[in-house]
């Protein structure tokens, strides 16, 4: 059944290669240059400057503005990029996403944000990426091994999100976004204020948003075999609110640029009541019933703060860059002390933490990093380094994770050769070392421990003082070739990332999953090795992209669940483990896009992604969080009508097949079928144009699991029909 | 342009190549607490007395090799959990813990084993709380498939 299944992908593929091939030497016919020209805030930005950089990139880098996010807004930012294959999400509720790239995320993925790589709790499944997407201008996408210009962690890609563009000389101006969502009847807005004189430049923004659980097209799910009534759809306790600031503010000369950023995104947001604690739970029904607005237990609290400096200046041929950061990342988990293992009955009413404060924890980041870009001839080199150091700290009755503080520093160098204007060659190296150090941690009640026939009470340890050193050489290599309208590239290079404390020295429960978490302090630094090739054609009416890619992980680290179980802290729970296993993994992406008239295009965009475990206690298993198959076809109608100014109307359907290729304690997930609509438009009005964006997702309410939702081993449907209107009224005070 | 035809041609192949690949047949079937034998203990509503040992008794099943076992027996006072069963039982009125019984242990099931008979002696001393309790069992394969069963029982 599995095998049919791979050749009928295997078929899909060639079949499409097939007709790509035919399609493209039979195109000839022409119709108008498609010039597009975005406006970004004040500052024009031309899809030629995001052409030429992936003409030059040897990795697979996709880039998409503002627009396109407002176009596909979902409830994360993450969630507004699903529509790029090869990019998916792992949602966490409405309002929750962290990335999924080519089926790796949490510490795989990286994020970086206004050249600040963002350090939060990603290593949790319940962990929700802390970006505002109103103040996301510009997002690159790298679906690859970046671990040359990143280090540690971007083992699987890295999303980047560009800096604001700055606004242009002396002007004063700003906008209002406004977003109401039908499902989950959330509410949003955004104010963004902006200025500049000739040199000095401010640019704030403030988001709110505020919404309700969400609903799903079932009126019962089944919590593992719990059944568990849902009252008029609504996803008990899902409700949450997001407070958003930032500001960037600074200097902008002929040779010198130096800007300060500061954000700080708080969200308070409920978990599924239902499915949290150590099995699956009974709730207050009329408690939580009552309104679908209140976040009751359990529920998670998150801010993140960022502080940031960025400096750069021209010093002769050279470009420098300086940035001096600082973050901090305070997550607390609340829900109602559940006793396990040999816990009071009672909470004791003398214990250091809050009966409620499940978890917590507090993470401090300091980071420094220097580059160097000069030109030797046709060789663009860049040379750099990164350090970073934090310090995280632990709360909470319950243990999952030790504190610990670790330390990362990092030397790369990277070279581009212009041969001609054909042809570009990289080559990249990279030196890192890290230091991880955790803490040692008792538990704050005794359990009975039998030996030699008699039984004592102990306080029994949870984790050691441990300390582990990695180090690590990586490397890159790089070739495009663009004659004409074709371009080609193709990319080699390793890749690695650093066990985190969650892997190294984790022992308790996962509440969430109602299983044991064991941490594993023998393993290795994971490795990873990969071939990226892609294949581009832009022609006038006409373009499409296949971007396949081999990789080889020699040592991935991987949460095995063993047949066993753990009587202490965990309550008779099923222990999973960390370990090692080499993985081989290749998929590819495929994206075309065709005119048929200047205002009516199709689109399809498709991927595919097959990974199987090599060695190891699940030799022969796919990894965890999968995405299966799926392919986007999608219909796009820009007419010309005189009073409206770029209207669109556009159609799409996700066929997203089958997944049967599952690892414990996975389950099969059928395949599925959604329609989403959108239309917009801008009005003039006066110098600015408001624009209007409306989505209709899941315009059938079909009821459907999403294979990578961090819902679905609870069986959970996603969202049902949600009508999203969004709406954004720039406005200039000044100019 | 050839030359373009014939690069997409080797990158096809070479993709569709890289898709066979040697699949053995993975195991993903969970295995099975079957509670229904005659003497089967305890079942739902089962009710257990104080200040004695009872007997569990249940069949496993599995389609390739059963893993290991744990049973839990927990306080239900708060009516916090539910059962997996259909039929729901009697309950008392909510009230707080002063010395419920807790009992957690896991149990090995020897290698091999595709079927088997679980027993296992359990002691309820006399001196915890009496009312609403809650018996889970939890049994994986070797593969680390788990299902569970929460039965309402009674201790008296």
């Amino acid at each position: 059944m599995k095998n049919a299944l791979s050749m009928y992908w295997k078929y899909c593929f060639l079949l499409i290669g097939l007709l790509v091939s035919i399609e493209v030497f039979s195109q000839n016919q022409s119709s108008e240059k498609k010039s597009e020209i975005k406006e970004l805030e004040e500052v024009l930005i031309s899809n030629n400057t995001v052409q030429k950089r992936k003409k030059e990139e040897s990795l697979n880098v996709e880039t998409v503005n503002n627009s396109f996010i407002q176009r596909n807004l979902g409830g994360s930012l993450m969630q507004s990029l699903q529509k790029l294959p090869g990019v998916k999400t792992i949602s966490i509720g409405s309002g929750g996403s962290k990335p999924l790239i080519r089926g790796l995320s949490f510490n795989q993925v990286i994020v970086v944000e206004n050249g600040l790589k963002h350090e939060g709790q990603q290593w949790g499944a319940d962990h929700g990426l802390e970006i505002d997407q109103y103040a996301v201008n510009r997002v690159e996408i790298i679906k690859g091994p970046s671990s040359f210009i990143y280090g540690s962690d971007a083992v699987g890609g890295a999303i980047n999100i560009k800096p604001l563009p700055l606004p242009s000389q002396s002007t004063f101006g700003g906008s209002v976004d406004l977003t109401g969502k039908s499902n989950n009847a959330q509410f949003g807005s955004s104010i963004n204020l902006f200025g500049r004189n000739k040199n000095w430049f401010f640019d704030s923004r403030v988001t709110t948003m505020d919404y309700g659980d969400y609903r799903v097209p079932t009126d019962v799910v089944h919590v593992y075999s719990y059944a568990v009534p849902l009252y008029k759809n609504h996803l008990r306790n899902t409700a949450g609110k997001e407070l958003d600031f930032h500001l960037s503010t600074g200097y902008s000369g002929e040779k010198l640029k130096s800007a300060f950023y500061f954000s700080n995104v708080h969200t308070k947001s409920g978990f599924f009541a239902n499915a949290h604690g150590l099995e699956p739970r009974n709730v207050d029904l009329e408690l939580h019933d009552k309104s679908s607005r209140d976040i009751l237990m359990p529920y998670q609290q998150v801010n993140h703060l960022k502080v940031s400096n960025t400096t750069s200046f021209q010093l002769g041929n050279h470009a420098f860059e300086t940035q001096i950061g600082f973050q901090n990342n305070f997550r607390r988990e609340y829900s109602h002390y559940v006793n396990h293992g040999y816990m009071p009955a009672i909470y004791p009413e003398d214990m250091y933490a809050p009966q409620d404060l499940e978890r917590q924890y507090d993470k401090d980041v300091w980071s420094f990093s220097a580059k160097d870009e000069f030109r030797l001839n046709r060789h663009q080199i860049t040379v750099g380094t990164n350090i970073a150091g934090q310090e995280n700290a632990i709360g909470g009755w319950s243990f999952l994770i030790p504190a610990f503080t670790q330390f990362n520093a990092g030397l790369f160098a990277y070279d581009k050769i212009e041969l001609n204007e054909k042809w570009f060659l990289h080559g990249a190296i990279r030196y890192d070392y890290g230091k991880i150090k955790m803490k040692s941690y008792y538990d704050w009640f005794q359990s009975p421990v039998s030996e030699n026939n008699q039984t004592q009470m102990e306080y029994l340890q949870r984790s050691q003082d441990l300390t582990k050193t990695f180090d690590s050489f990586t490397w890159s290599a790089g070739i495009n070739y663009n004659p004409g309208n074709l371009s080609l590239k193709a990319n080699l290079g390793s890749s690695f990332r650093m066990p985190i404390a969650k892997e190294l020295a984790s022992n308790g429960v996962n509440y969430h999953y109602f299983r044991f978490e064991k941490g594993n302090p023998n393993l290795d630094a994971e490795r990873s090795y990969q071939l990226d090739l892609g294949i581009e054609w832009n022609q006038q009416n006409w373009s499409f992209q296949l971007t396949p890619f081999v990789n080889y992980f020699p040592n991935f680290i991987y949460l095995n669940p063993t047949s066993t179980h753990d009587i202490y802290y965990g309550a008779g729970n099923q222990v999973f483990e960390y370990e090692q296993s080499e993985v081989f993994r290749y998929g590819a992406e495929f994206q075309t896009r065709y005119y048929f008239l200047k205002s009516l295009s199709a689109e399809i965009g498709a991927e595919y992604l097959y990974s199987e475990q090599k060695s190891g206690s699940k030799k022969g298993y796919t990894l965890p969080f999968s995405p299966p198959p799926s392919v986007l076809f999608g219909l796009n109608y820009e007419p010309q009508i005189s009073f409206l100014k770029d209207p669109y109307f556009s159609v799409d359907y996700r066929f997203t097949a089958q997944q049967n290729n599952i690892v414990p304690p996975e389950k099969k997930t059928a395949e599925s079928h959604v329609f989403n609509v959108a239309f917009g438009s801008k009005v003039k009005t006066g110098n600015q144009d408001i624009s209007i964006n409306i989505q209709i997702q899941n315009l059938f309410n079909t009821r459907y699991l999403n294979h990578t939702s961090f819902y679905r081993l609870i069986e959970l449907p996603e969202a049902g029909r949600n009508i999203i209107v969004s709406m954004k009224i720039p406005f200039l005070i000044s100019r | 342009m050839k030359n373009l035809k014939l690069l997409l041609g080797i990158l096809t192949l070479a993709f569709i190549s890289s898709c066979s690949s040697d699949n053995a047949e993975i195991d993903t079937e969970y295995p099975v607490i079957d509670i229904t034998g005659a003497n089967a203990f305890p079942i739902q509503c089962s009710t257990i007395e104080r200040g004695k040992t009872f007997t569990f008794k249940a069949t496993f099943n599995d389609n390739a090799e059963l893993g290991s076992y744990s049973l839990d027996i927990h306080h239900n006072f708060d009516h916090h959990t539910h059962s997996t069963e259909v039929n729901t039982c009697e309950t008392e009125a909510v009230k707080s813990p002063v010395k419920p019984m807790l009992f957690i242990n896991n149990y090995t099931i020897p290698n091999g084993m595709k079927s088997y008979e679980a027993t296992a002696q359990i002691t309820i001393p006399a001196d915890v709380d009496p009312g609403d309790y809650h018996f889970m069992i939890r049994l994986t394969d070797k593969e680390g498939w788990q299902t569970l069963k929460g039965l309402s029982i009674k201790i008296l």
